[in-house]
């Protein structure tokens, strides 16, 4: 009559399950960064989130090298904002940027597409040489003697890039030396006005931007010898991607080797129309190939006519890329080359820059959302609470109904939570998963289909006891069916989880995730806990009376049908299988 | 007529012992499961939806209550952007109350303007109690971001809808695919009319909560069916019962597990929402909450009322099964011609191949008609109803 497979099997599953919470909270406590809390969310901790969607001419999926592009270009200005945690992530079609903390106002206005300008270069120094220069005199003194404003002169010590007919010369340029150092000199930056605490963080960017304009946007030659002395090509700039194109300008290079000074814009970034790379064969040489539009071809044209020798600059975003010398001019047809000390990776990536520079698809903003840190802290205690309410609930209800088996119910959704607390640890550390106000929903949702797996279970011990069998006897058997229904009910909850998680987009990706991880962590717990605690409750004496599993009514339907077969089944007989 | 003592319908019901004839009296529930489609369809079509600022476009700012009164609100709202806003209130209680203002799209300039007018006339407090600028939170939406998610909704429901029905079908038999199916589209559709008819505020999580409310609905038509199954099978080697009946049977085992499940998945989710709208007030939290209690009762009801009886009207009409079940009423209706039943039997189960399974047939006795719904087959002991 007792099951005779020895009872150190429901043990032995259970030892399984200790031994994955050990292995998950080894993981936890003992790799990475140790930390025992789950990402949160923006809505969670406070935050910006923006969603922006690519927008494309027809209306079509954008390319995902593009919005890759613009990933970068993005994260490139996100990480400006220098709040820790930022990210910029591809949700389908979207780009979502997200910046904890209360700092990131200004994240709704990143998405601005980013500017290329093409502007003749008036004047250049290496930012390193200011090393030895001092601070401009209030006057305004040329900081760099021998360097008049024009004509411009190639910083010495750095041949740059040239543009134009290859044929034409433009011998590979060695690479320009490293600055050797790049000291922040306490005078030289524009003078940050005290942060008034009053002013928002849009009127202290526009303080900022508006400081920036007038000493580095000015038109007087003073002025500008002074901007040029003071610029720090090490500091974030504030005036990025703000500068007005009808200005001349002041700025650094990207590698922060050069400053220069720039006359106004000639050329618009939306004016090219390609810009490739590619190998020339002939001088073995890695080349820049750009083509512009019509309008874009005759100003080009005009441009390198009268710049020849000199040097033009494309500036993205207020940083000048490239400054090539124009080789040979009026270049006609609207298509040039920039050759340079280019490796293949480098020539790419300028071609890339000049193609893409401005965003590679125009975005708009979808979604942006604000979450203050209050809120976020009002919303996770919400989350919480409703889990504690939902799970005590739960365990009264099984409790009430399924008396002392309701705590089998109880100890898995415990066993579960651990598990499934670690995990998003874990995930949250390696894929980045973040645990948000829809996630919290999942998972409290989740715990009714926990719980469910222990009904279908129990209603199915109470099939085989009706039938006659004893607790002991039935729990087994009413297993062995159970199982199948609870793997069938599981795999469609789990389709359905995971359709939404791959198709979904924003937020409701969070609640997908931890269904779906709720619904495998359900399998894997009723196998490996509930299942063994209920054939271990079956074994006991105690667990058998009905006082304790509430399975009088059940018994005594079995009593009577028994009664009932005895009646009739002298007449009819009974098969037995 | 036995001498079994009779048990009330809550003890029946707990018990599985049959409280609730739904495949015999499937006509009815049929015509209450139109009328409830019916009913959710009109509302649909002239009521319409209550859509939220995500499909219309607009924004929202959120701040701690502290002192601020609505009026007050509108008033800053007013001299700030110069038009009046959609709606002002007060959601949460207490020390987590915050006022809510809703108003068409805002561009950032007017975002702007407008915190810098609340965060000087309301100066309100961060967690740490100092007025802070940044306890304003803000939302923006774009028109076209609610067009976009119901998009990604529809093409999530037809991937999901086709996987499933492969599933079913393979698990289990096309036609129980077909029936879940069926089943699915009603809770859909109820739901929907639901929302339409209370007027709840249709948000992006809401139409994605709908398709996790496909998940439930689906795992308990495949909870039910896979005890359907169980009882069924080898049932055409047996003339005792009809398909429906062990269907019925089923039903009835599955209905405390079902009420079970759809109490032990509603708990938690209401306590979910009543903490979401005092805490809250509104957002994600409430949204979901909202349409999965809505959508866990519609589905529980059908899974148990409209699932199982299309199971068995699709059954009954075509296939090996409605022999089966003329079989079965002929042999009851002639029960005195026994004999000539079985001989009848024996030649059915010789023309469509069956009757050759595991299971051997025992010849009737002739004269003794069987006890309706003596017992179930493959089973050791026999019960009433």
């Amino acid at each position: 009559m007792p099951p005779s497979q020895g009872s150190a099997h429901p043990l032995r599953l259970l030892g399984v399950y200790a031994a994955l919470l050990a292995v998950i909270y080894a993981l936890v406590f003992f790799t990475g960064d140790k930390s025992s809390t789950p990402r949160l969310g923006i809505d969670l901790q406070g935050g910006t989130r923006v969603t922006l969607t690519a927008r494309t001419p027809d209306g079509g999926k954008p390319n995902q090298d593009s919005l890759k592009k613009a990933q970068d270009i993005i994260e490139n200005r996100v990480n400006g904002l220098g709040v820790a945690g930022s990210e910029v992530v591809i949700d389908g079609d979207n780009l979502v940027i997200t910046v904890p903390g209360d700092d990131g106002q200004q994240a709704r206005a990143l998405a601005t597409t980013a500017r290329l300008y093409i502007r003749p270069v008036l004047n250049a120094v290496p930012a390193a040489q200011r090393g030895t220069t001092p601070p401009p005199a209030p006057g305004g003194v040329p900081p760099v003697p021998g360097e008049a404003p024009a004509p411009p002169a190639p910083a010495p010590g750095e041949v740059p890039p040239s543009v134009g007919d290859p044929a034409s010369g433009g011998e590979p340029a060695p690479q320009p030396e490293p600055a050797p150092q790049q000291r922040v000199f306490p005078a030289q930056a524009p003078t940050q006005p005290p942060t008034d605490p009053n002013l928002s963080p849009q009127q202290l960017a526009q303080k900022e931007i508006q400081d920036a304009k007038a000493q580095r946007q000015s038109t007087d030659p003073t002025v500008q010898q002074a901007a040029m002395a003071a610029l720090d090509c090490t500091k974030q700039d504030p005036l990025q991607g703000n500068d007005d194109p009808k200005l001349p300008l002041v700025t650094c290079s990207t590698d922060g080797q050069e400053i220069l000074l720039l006359d106004k814009s000639r050329i618009d970034g939306q004016e090219i129309k390609s810009a490739t790379s590619g190998m020339n064969t002939q001088q073995a040489r890695h080349e820049v190939y750009l083509e512009f539009k019509s309008a874009g071809s005759d100003e080009w044209a005009k441009l390198t006519g009268e710049y020849v020798n000199k040097r033009v600059a494309f500036v993205l975003d207020t940083k000048v890329v490239s400054a090539p010398v124009v080789q040979q001019g009026p270049q006609q047809g609207g298509r040039t080359q920039i050759s340079g000390n280019f490796t293949a990776a480098s020539a790419k990536e300028l071609a890339n820059t000049l193609k893409y520079g401005s965003l590679p698809l125009s975005f708009q903003t979808s979604e942006a959302e604000t979450v203050s840190a209050t809120l976020g802290l009002s919303s996770l205690k919400a989350g919480l609470l409703a889990g504690a309410i939902g799970l005590a609930v739960v365990l009264l209800y099984c409790l009430a109904y399924y008396r002392m088996l309701g705590l089998v119910t109880g100890l898995s959704l415990v066993a579960s939570g651990f598990a499934v607390y670690g995990i998003m640890v874990l995930l949250g550390r390696w894929i980045g998963f973040t645990l948000d106000l829809a996630g919290i929903a999942g998972l409290i949702i989740g715990i009714g289909m926990t719980a469910d797996s222990f009904v279908v279970f129990f209603e199915r011990i109470k099939d085989e006891m009706r039938e006659g069998r004893s607790f002991r006897s039935a729990a087994p058997r009413g297993w062995q069916r159970a199982r199948r229904t609870i793997l069938s009910g599981n795999a469609v909850s789990f389709i359905a989880a995971a359709v939404l998680y791959v198709l979904a987009v924003g937020q409701v990706r969070g609640f997908a995730f931890t269904l779906g991880l709720t619904t495998i962590l359900d399998v894997i717990v009723v196998f490996l806990v509930t299942s063994p605690l209920v054939l271990l409750a079956s074994r006991t004496s105690w667990w058998a009376k009905p006082s304790v599993n509430g399975l009088g009514a059940i018994q005594q339907i079995a009593r009577e049908r028994k009664a009932a077969e005895a009646a009739v089944g002298t007449r009819e007989g009974v098969k037995t299988r | 007529m036995h001498e079994q003592p009779t048990h009330g319908f809550f003890n029946r019901l707990y018990t599985g012992t049959g409280a609730i004839d739904v495949i015999g009296r499937r006509r009815m529930w049929y015509l209450i499961s139109a009328a409830i489609i019916l009913i959710s369809l009109g509302s649909i079509v002239f009521r319409g939806f209550n859509f939220g600022i995500d499909f219309e476009g607009g924004s929202r700012v959120q701040f701690p209550a502290g002192s601020a009164s609505t009026s007050q609100v509108e008033d800053v709202y007013r001299s700030a952007i110069g038009t009046d806003p959609v709606s002002v209130q007060t959601v949460g209680t207490g020390g987590n109350a915050t006022i809510l203002i809703r108003s068409e799209a805002l561009n950032k300039e007017q975002v702007d303007a407008l915190n810098d007018a609340l965060f000087t006339e309301f100066q309100p407090k961060d967690k740490d109690g100092t007025p802070s600028r940044a306890a304003i939170s803000a939302s923006d939406v774009s028109e076209t971001w609610g067009e976009q998610i119901t998009r990604k909704a529809l093409i999530a429901l037809a991937v999901f809808l086709v996987l499933v029905a492969i599933y079913i079908a393979v698990r289990f038999e096309p036609h129980m695919a077909i029936a879940a199916l069926a089943a699915l589209v009603f809770d859909v559709t109820v739901t929907a009319g639901v929302y339409s008819l209370v007027g709840f505020e249709v948000s992006p999580a809401t139409v994605i909560g709908i398709l996790t409310i496909l998940g439930f609905s689906l795992y308990d038509s495949v909870v039910v069916f896979d005890k359907v199954e169980e009882n069924t099978r080898g049932i055409l080697h047996l003339s005792r019962r009809t398909y429906g009946e062990q269907a019925n049977l089923a039903v009835n085992q599955t209905l405390m597990r079902s009420i079970n499940t759809a109490l032990i998945g509603i708990l938690p989710i209401v306590g979910l929402m009543v903490v979401a709208v005092w805490m809250l007030g509104v957002g994600t939290l409430k949204d979901l909450a909202l349409v999965q209690l809505v959508g866990l009762m519609v589905g529980s009801f059908s899974s148990i009322f409209f699932a199982t009886p299309l199971l068995v009207s699709i059954k009954e009409r075509w296939g090996p099964v409605a022999k089966h079940t003329d079989r079965v009423k002929a042999r009851r209706a002639g029960a005195s011609s026994a004999r000539a039943a079985y001989e009848a039997e024996r030649r059915a189960s010789a023309a469509t191949g069956r009757g050759l399974g595991d299971e051997p047939r025992r010849p009737r006795v002739p004269g003794e008609a069987p006890r309706p719904g003596a017992r179930p087959s493959g089973k050791r002991q026999k019960r009433r109803h």
